[in-house]
């Protein structure tokens, strides 16, 4: 069966890259132009999407079909035009106090999951177990209920589901949303056994082409020490083959503006990088858990009811799929907190433009860095 | 006389170095008042100073002017086409659908203490041989009332103004999309030469050029002498004054080299940023030295109040360490009716932060409480006594009555989730992001979506 990936081609060649030794694109890079300045380089956010699998068709990986009963359909269900003289109180109200105060209702319109095999993301926990996936290249043992739980919403699917389509434009429009990730003491990008990795966010606009619409490598980011302490982040990585692979660290914040004004951040817990980098570009995922409660406020303060009417999103219904499927960080009753995930990011190479005193690492930085620790 | 008091101090403390110059100024500065163009007015009418929104136009009693532009909805429109006043004495009794997804038709809350628009706003009235001034027209309303206008649009009051100097009914500052069709409080403009804007943020009255980016000051600047000079100018461009320009007023001009004059406020030589990204920038004020320029600013927040930077900006932090939060209302009736003040359906409140229950609502979202010896600093910062379980104001006296802290006797809040001065997990919380019917972080400074503008 002819599948398209629902994140970017780049994301699917890192898991090929990982799992073929694929170094060649790396190296090539190298021959043309290098930006690595005194053994340094650095990224910016271009894009991103949720690392979902996707056929073209969906019936691979959405067996059930999919998501169609969202807000409207909803609300249309329980109180059909009919004549009857309804109020905002027993009607619009209580359906945001379903979406505000989910806990405590019971949702019982269908939904359908994710099914099938074939995922992307990456092993968390270094098993293989079953409910896990396999990649479309065929690493298996990943982790990512998080598409088992969304894969089937027409919102995010590519490339024209609502979610989906405006999740690039944010990345690139939205400066808050200026993810940077900086590899220090790197001295090639093909193959390095020891690199560190910062992540930041930046203060700029991206540089783009004449028409705007591509992204261009060699721009420069100022990075925000004032408003962005929160996402600063190290970790320990290695390159392999072009693959920079980092060790899990106990958590990370990552910006992220689901829409304009509704500032938010993915909370990230035992998370770690698996990113194809060139001279140019760098694509792959950001995964880990995350907290079941923590992600489903995040979407619906992110999102609003009207927005995510127009994906046939039900945000009860979210939020009881991902409490059925968190599998990880259990609580003191063994109920999981946390699912599993995986954030396809792409990224476009820039230069960082520091302060001496930021260059003399004389900036305060509240460090938060922790390795990761068995949660699970 | 104000303004002769100031510019007495700055020439008396020229020779003293400009640092303290602009330090003993700054005390002073709080207190100034925007100056405004002074420009006819019906009779009766008048200017008055507000706390926020510079000089704006009142009634002889004093209450604040309001216009209520009309404005696209999610679905529709609503409020005061030119020359006409969409807003009837008759009270709304239905949702208007205007605010996707929920259909029109929908029962308003509390009918039977529901109030028109008319009540709510009560529209100017114009006496039958009333005449034109200036910018000031008449219409006529849909029952044959002769009503104010100002720029053709119908004006009104606001039954929440108690005093001269309250806009309490609405704030001029910037509306974000899928908000309330809100009214704007009207006034004179403000008394700046051409090629400069002033707007409303929470800081205060911005002084900006009239292409919307901010304009600095600096400190190693002396008055009326400007201190930077080759690199810093660079990066700092001098506000240039053109040949014809003339001093007045707040206002004087810097010769800079022969020929090249550049504006100076208040004595302050004035500059925009290279370096600012932005329109409406505060980032420029976090070089060491330099400022935005108000001309007036925001009153200070209460004793035990302080900001915080988080991700998403500078965020008021209450005397409990943790982040305020204001709450936005508007229902959806073709009025667009606030109901975010204890005086309205506490409905909405009610189903987004309890789910309909009041205790749990009180508890995710708590109330700001005031200690027993907090003050009220200013009408911007009030206290207010509630009981918490209406919502509404409390009766004298009554028992397990409340003092909350408001801002624009809006109540103020915090959320539960929240346990670091930085947290800001009840942000945009609500329908519409908190816009409509939900809670936001009380932010003074918003680099990313201008959220305190």
């Amino acid at each position: 069966m002819k599948h398209t990936s629902g994140i970017k081609a780049g994301i699917a060649a890192c898991a090929a890259g990982a799992v073929l030794g694929l170094s060649a694109a790396a190296s090539a890079d190298d021959a043309i132009v290098n930006n690595i300045r005194d053994r340094s380089i650095a990224y910016a956010v271009s894009g991103g999407h949720w690392g979902f699998y996707q056929t073209a068709d969906g019936k691979a990986e959405c067996p059930d079909g999919i998501n169609d009963v969202g807000p409207r359909e909803t609300f249309k269900a329980l109180f059909p035009d009919d004549g009857t003289k309804r109020s905002v109180v027993d009607t619009q109200l209580a359906r945001e106090a379903a979406i505000w105060s989910p806990e405590e209702r019971t949702y019982d319109f269908p939904y359908h999951y994710a099914g099938g095999k074939v995922g992307l993301g990456l092993n968390l926990d270094g098993k293989v177990g079953p409910n896990d996936f396999t990649t479309p290249d065929g690493e298996k043992g990943i982790d990512n209920q998080l598409f088992r739980a969304l894969g089937c919403l027409r919102w995010l699917r590519g490339p024209d589901g609502i979610g989906y389509h405006f999740s690039d434009i944010y990345m690139r429009e939205f400066n808050y949303n200026r993810g940077l990730i900086e590899l220090t003491n790197v001295d090639s990008l093909a193959d390095d056994p020891d690199v560190d990795v910062t992540i930041y966010r930046g203060r700029d606009d991206l540089m783009a082409d004449a028409t705007g619409a591509k992204i261009m490598p060699g721009g420069t980011q100022r990075i925000d020490y004032k408003f962005g302490q929160k996402f600063i982040t190290h970790l320990k990585g290695k390159i392999v083959a072009g693959v920079l692979t980092t060790e899990p660290v106990k958590e990370m914040y990552w910006p992220f503006a689901w829409f304009g004004g509704n500032p938010g951040a993915q909370h990230i817990l035992d998370m770690r990088l698996r990113l194809k980098l060139t001279q140019e570009q760098a694509n792959g995922f950001i995964a880990g858990y995350e907290n079941i409660e923590e992600w489903y406020y995040g979407l619906a303060r992110g999102r609003s009811t009207h927005h995510l009417a127009y994906g046939s999103v039900s945000a009860p219904g979210v939020y009881k799929a991902i409490h059925e499927l968190a599998d990880a960080y259990p609580d003191a009753s063994g109920k999981n907190t946390a699912i599993s995930m995986a954030w396809g990011t792409d990224l476009t190479q820039v230069f960082l433009q520091k302060k001496p005193q930021e260059v003399a690492g004389d900036v305060p930085v509240a460090s938060k860095t922790e390795r990761a620790g068995d949660r699970r | 006389m104000r303004n002769l008091t100031v510019l007495a101090a700055l020439l008396l403390a020229s020779a003293a170095p400009s640092s303290a110059v602009f330090a003993a100024d700054a005390a002073k500065n709080a207190a100034l008042r925007e100056d405004y163009i002074r420009a006819p007015m019906p009779p009766g009418f008048q200017v008055v100073p507000t706390e926020l929104e510079g000089p704006v136009y009142a009634d002889a009693q004093g209450k604040t002017l309001y216009i209520w532009p009309f404005r696209t909805m999610r679905v529709g429109a609503t409020g005061d086409n030119e020359n006409m006043s969409a807003c009837e004495t008759k009270p709304t009794t239905e949702t208007a659908g205007m605010m996707s997804p929920y259909p029109p038709g929908l029962v308003l809350p509390e009918l039977d203490k529901r109030l028109s628009c008319a009540q709510v706003w009560p529209p100017v009235y114009a006496a039958d041989d009333a005449k034109p001034v200036g910018g000031f027209t008449i219409i006529t309303r849909s029952d044959g009332k002769k009503q104010w206008a100002f720029n053709k649009r119908p004006i009104y009051t606001s039954i929440l103004d108690k005093m001269p100097g309250d806009v309490m009914g609405a704030s001029g500052r910037r509306e974000r999309g899928d908000g309330p069709a809100e009214r704007d409080p009207i006034g004179p403009a403000p008394n700046v030469p051409p090629g400069f804007d002033v707007i409303t943020t929470a800081k205060g009255r911005l002084l900006l050029t009239d292409k919307k980016y901010s304009v600095y000051s600096y400190d190693k600047d002396q008055p009326d002498k400007s201190n930077c000079i080759d690199a810093c100018a660079r990066t700092w461009l001098p506000v240039l004054a053109p040949a014809a320009a003339q001093a007045g007023g707040e206002w004087s001009v810097v010769n800079r080299a022969p020929g090249v004059r550049q504006w100076a406020f208040r004595k302050k030589p004035l500059y925009v940023s290279t370096q600012d990204t932005r329109t409406w920038s505060f980032e420029g004020s976090d070089e060491p030295g330099w400022h935005n320029v108000f001309t007036q600013e925001a009153p200070p927040l209460p004793k035990g109040f302080s900001t915080v930077n988080n991700e998403a900006g500078e965020a008021v932090i209450g005397p409990n360490g943790r982040a305020v939060y204001t709450y936005t209302c508007g229902d959806d009736s073709k009025d667009q009716l606030a109901c975010d003040h204890p005086g309205a359906p506490q409905a909405y409140r009610i189903a987004v932060c309890g789910g309909g229950s009041v205790e749990k609502c009180n508890q995710r979202f708590p109330y700001l409480q005031a200690s027993a010896d907090a003050k009220s600093t200013s009408r911007s910062w009030t206290i207010l006594t509630i009981d918490p379980k209406t919502g509404h104001y409390a009766e004298p006296g009554q028992a397990g009555a409340i003092r909350v802290w408001a801002y624009r006797d809006r109540p103020l809040f915090n959320f539960y989730g929240d346990k670091k001065p930085t947290d800001m997990y009840g942000n945009t919380w609500g329908e519409f992001n908190g816009k409509r019917n939900g809670f936001r972080v009380f932010f003074v400074r918003d680099d990313f979506f201008g959220a305190a503008n």
